[in-house]
């Protein structure tokens, strides 16, 4: 066993991938600028909480991303497992928050598990491909499924659409990368696709109403179109340069809905126009370059693997986000990674890029496919 | 991983990352579609959004009478109010309401309704034209009515009552068409002429709408006040019509069934009075009429809603004698010294024509035939004069042409012709047809506003007379080219049918000096007397169920020797004229004594 013997823990500091973590704390900072605005110029309503959040996450990140990765390969089945009973929890004990069951309250946060399921799903998912020869045989294909259907089906019966939507995606992306062929993934397309009428059924009126809105959301504009087209109309109506900051007309008027949450983009398009919303487009994309170029110089599987999965579970956020916001996909209440008011959605995230910044620690690790072992 | 799948793994990361790449731009192209190419658009729905506007509206232009006394004001009213803030308490509020003023059925079920559709800052009117005692009710409980407030607006008022309703017309609501037609007329609580001047005028008197801008969020509620743009009130319109005159006539005529009458200003052409009996309150129409006294003015018999002096078509009968002698002077068929024997009828082809005078005149000239209406004289004129010449002597009197175009209900009369006759009747013009015309029957048909007109136009000496209805500063009319001394003549015997002894109307003659009356009286038959009822002895109409009677007809003038003021006086089925020259000698005096009045 080659070991590359821990440094000290200020040499890992200095060899950090610091591009990203100034990204993050950029993309973040923009967040707290439009919190202050969507409050009026108020800053202790938003975003002084989502800064003081913001300081919890990113001293989890770095303790994540210090950590060796062999004790996170060795965790990750047990993490998954935990996440796996926190969301069944949910459905024995979780309040109603905001329509659906989704939060659990551990008396100091309110937690959501699916958010942590996530990461518990990449990380399970890279350990399995990591202990496989791969290409994997057809039968071997079985058990990472169940690893991605069993959180699934819990939380369409939360009901939580977008969450199962990122996680199918998100595995699919991984099963993608390890090899398996591409007609199998055209068999399970064109089945998902058979089964569509099905899934409908076990959909809730509100979600069925907003999966019709967004093909016409004109026909409601008042009722649940309303969202669409009032975020549309502030997006749109940012023109080129926007209409300033904390003067934009929607936003400060409360036509826009969810203007700190789900709907920040339309609000930092409305104030600071096309050249703002690409501004963080941008930075975004300049992020996830960061992580590809971490994920194409990693020796080891499971580091790829955990690496590709964090990156693509942001990348999803983000066109989610932006693109339901502009009328693309339905509402489904994705937020946006890092901006968006919220708690649980910026830890996650600051956990993946914490494992990013692990990975990109580890690049010259290679673990042995069978070591389940502790270093 | 072997090579082969380390290589596979990078590749298909490659792909996994260019498919992000590439679905970013699109998110950028989406982007950029919405703002940049549609921006404009979405900038305008914000806009949209974030303004509401509250309409003003203008106070609509008063209408005055040749003295500057008002004839359609605006008056102040007290309206209660809703504000739709507080949508559950609605029910409450109407409820409390309804026990300090009278609140119907249907006034409550219409203002819940509208509640439903409007929201925010949008006010309701509850009740209209509201009492003193109603108003101190409301003002006393306002702390139980949240909501509810009064606002000052201003209702139409036409102060002289019944004078003048039919010219003046009304205002109300505007309809679904003509909102259609003009946009302007959906704004809520503009009212609009509906008939008469209101209508004619309407674009004047209306005004321009202005607004008051206030942002509002999401709720409708106001944040702040924007910008205001105040309303431009309607312009004033001063008429030529004199109230007094109108007043005075109007009360005379009220006696009779149906009726009506138009003095009109020989120097000038101003309509002085425009009268049409029975006539109705247009007070009524501002504030919304009911159902049930809409349905009385609708189905009286006497059409009190239509105004006979403009759109009643009359046959004008032996009114137009002095016409067509004009015509037959002119043409040279009889000159000032033709004579004819009358026997008390005359024949045309096989058809028997009776005289006004059964006895016959004997031998007369046309002086006397017009001021002792000798019919036999002009059916001899009818046969030799040309009936396109005569129509077109009509015609230059204003007849079948005279009116206002535009002004609701305003009716042409019908001058025939040979063409005419061919082309709606299918037939040739018969000298039969002659005959009648030149006694003003048959198929002519003429308006008290076009017979005044013509009167107006001989009394001034031939000249083509326009009246008018507003003083637009002095005017002279341009002469017709008839020769004075033929239309002297034929004025000189339409003061000896008033003013001589034998004239059919010296009974009727004003006696005073420098005030004396001229003019032809005339009966149009409503229905022919038939052989049998001749036979009976029955020559008169007066005894016959009133609508078969004969219309009484008197066009005159004052004073005969200075013409100054021409009236027309038509009474429907009077039986005969002397009713109408009664009527007329009251006007014309009262519009001469009104005069020296005015001088002093």
């Amino acid at each position: 066993m080659t070991t590359e013997m821990v440094s000290s823990l200020f040499q890992k500091l200095s060899r950090l991938n610091w591009g990203i973590v100034s990204l993050v704390f950029l993309i973040s900072a923009i967040g707290w600028i439009l919190l202050i605005s969507a409050a009026g110029g108020d800053i202790h309503l938003w975003a002084f909480k989502q800064m003081l959040r913001f300081a919890v996450g990113v001293v989890i990140m770095f303790s994540i991303a210090l950590i060796d990765l062999r004790w996170w390969l060795h965790f990750s089945y047990i993490f998954y497992g935990f996440s796996l009973v926190l969301l069944c929890g949910v459905e024995l004990s979780g309040f109603i928050g905001m329509g659906a069951q989704r939060w659990i309250d551990l008396y100091i946060i309110q937690l959501q598990p699916s958010e942590l399921m996530k990461i518990a799903l990449v990380m399970a998912l890279a350990r399995y491909f990591h202990s496989q020869r791969l290409p994997l045989p057809f039968h071997k294909l079985f058990f990472p499924l169940c690893l991605i259907f069993i959180p699934v089906m819990l939380l369409l019966r939360q009901p939580d659409l977008g969450t199962a939507m990122v996680l199918m995606m998100a595995g699919g992306a991984l099963f993608f990368l390890a090899g398996v062929s591409i007609w199998i993934f055209g068999i399970v397309l064109i089945s998902i696709g058979a089964s569509l009428p099905i899934l409908w059924s076990f959909l809730h009126e509100y979600q069925k109403k907003r999966v019709l809105m967004f093909f016409d959301p004109s026909q409601d504009s008042l009722g649940a179109g309303y969202h669409i087209t009032q975020s549309k109309i502030a997006l749109g109506s940012g023109g080129m340069w926007g209409k300033g900051y904390m003067q934009g007309t929607q936003a400060s008027l409360n036509f826009l809905p969810e203007k700190q949450t789900d709907f920040i983009f339309t609000l930092l398009c409305e104030e600071w126009g096309f050249m703002g919303g690409s501004f963080l487009l941008s930075l975004y994309a300049l992020l996830i370059i960061a992580c590809f170029r971490i994920i194409f110089t990693t020796q080891d599987d499971f580091g790829r693997f955990v690496a590709a999965g964090m990156t693509l579970l942001f990348f999803l956020y983000v066109f989610i986000n932006v693109a339901m916001v502009m009328g693309l996909l339905p509402v489904v209440g994705i937020p946006l990674p890092l901006v968006s008011y919220g708690g649980t959605a910026m830890l996650t995230l600051l956990m993946g890029f914490g494992f990013i910044l692990n990975v990109g620690l580890h690049r010259t690790l290679k673990i042995p496919r069978f070591s389940i072992g502790v270093f | 991983m072997s090579e082969k799948e380390n290589t596979q793994f990078l590749g298909r990361t490659l792909f996994l990352g260019i498919l992000q790449f590439v679905l970013l731009l699109l998110l950028l192209g989406r982007m950029y579609y919405l703002q940049i190419f549609e921006g404009n658009y979405y900038h305008l729905l914000a806009e949209g959004n974030r303004i509401a506007t509250r309409p003003l509206i203008p106070l609509r232009g008063q209408i005055y009478d040749r003295h500057k006394s008002p004839l359609a004001q605006n008056e102040a009213s007290f309206r209660a109010v809703l504000l739709t803030d507080k949508k559950d308490k609605i029910e409450e509020v109407l409820d409390t309401l309804s026990g300090l003023i009278a609140l119907s059925f249907e006034e409550r079920e219409e203002v819940l309704k509208l509640a439903q559709k409007k929201r925010g800052f949008d006010s309701i009117i509850v009740k209209d034209n509201l009492s003193w005692p109603e108003i101190s009710a409301i003002e006393l409980h306002v702390a139980d009515l949240p909501g509810i407030s009064i606002e000052v607006g201003s209702v139409r008022k036409y102060p002289e009552i019944l004078n003048g309703a039919h010219l003046l017309g009304y205002i109300a609501s505007p309809s679904e068409k003509e909102q259609e037609e003009d946009s302007m007329l959906t704004i809520p609580g503009l009212k609009v002429g509906k008939v008469g001047l209101e209508k004619y005028y309407d674009v004047r008197l209306r005004g321009l709408p202005g607004h008051s801008a206030f942002e509002v969020n999401a709720k409708r509620k106001i944040v702040r006040d924007l910008h205001q743009v105040a309303s431009i009130p309607g312009e004033d319109v001063h008429l030529t019509l004199d109230a007094r005159l109108q007043a005075y006539a109007q009360e005379t005529l009220s006696s009779y069934e149906s009726a009506s009458a138009v003095v009109i200003d020989i120097q000038n052409g101003d309509i002085l009075t425009l009268v049409s009996t029975p006539s109705f309150d247009p007070n009524l129409f501002p504030r919304g009429i009911s159902h049930t006294d809409w349905l009385k003015l609708r189905d009286n018999p006497y059409v009190p809603l239509t105004n006979k002096a403009i759109s009643g078509l009359y046959p004008p009968g032996s009114t137009l004698k002095p016409f067509v002698t004009l015509a037959a002077l002119h043409s040279g068929v009889i000159d000032e010294n033709s004579t004819i024997h009358c026997p008390g009828y005359m024949f045309v082809g096989t058809h028997k024509f009776h005289c006004y005078r059964k006895t016959g005149h004997g031998s007369v000239n046309f002086s006397r035939a017009v001021a002792e209406s000798c019919d036999v004289f002009f059916y001899e004129i009818g046969k030799k004069v040309d009936i396109d010449l005569l129509s077109t002597v009509y015609q230059d009197f204003g007849l079948g042409r005279a009116g206002f175009e535009g002004l609701p209900h305003s009716k042409k009369g019908l001058v025939p012709t040979k063409n005419w006759k061919k082309e709606e009747k299918s037939a040739n013009w018969t000298v039969s047809d002659t005959v009648q015309t030149s006694i003003g029957q048959g198929y002519m048909l003429a308006t008290p506003l076009e017979l005044v007109v013509a009167m107006a136009r001989l009394a001034g000496g031939g000249k083509r007379l326009v009246p008018r209805l507003e003083d637009q500063g002095t005017v002279s009319f341009q002469d017709m080219g008839y020769e004075q001394k033929y239309i002297k003549a034929i004025l000189e015997t339409m003061n000896a049918t008033v003013n001589k002894p034998s004239g059919t109307a010296f009974r009727w003659r004003i006696p005073i000096e420098g005030m004396e009356m001229a003019g032809k009286t005339g009966t149009s038959q409503v229905r022919r007397i038939t052989l049998q009822q001749r036979k009976a002895g029955q020559t008169k109409t007066a005894h016959l169920p009133w609508k078969y009677r004969e219309h009484g007809l008197f066009l005159g003038y004052a004073p005969a020797h200075k013409p100054r003021y021409a009236i027309v006086v038509v009474i429907e089925h009077a039986g005969g004229a002397s009713l109408a020259v009664q009527a007329a000698r009251d006007i014309l005096l009262k519009a001469q004594f009104l005069e020296k009045e005015t001088v002093l």
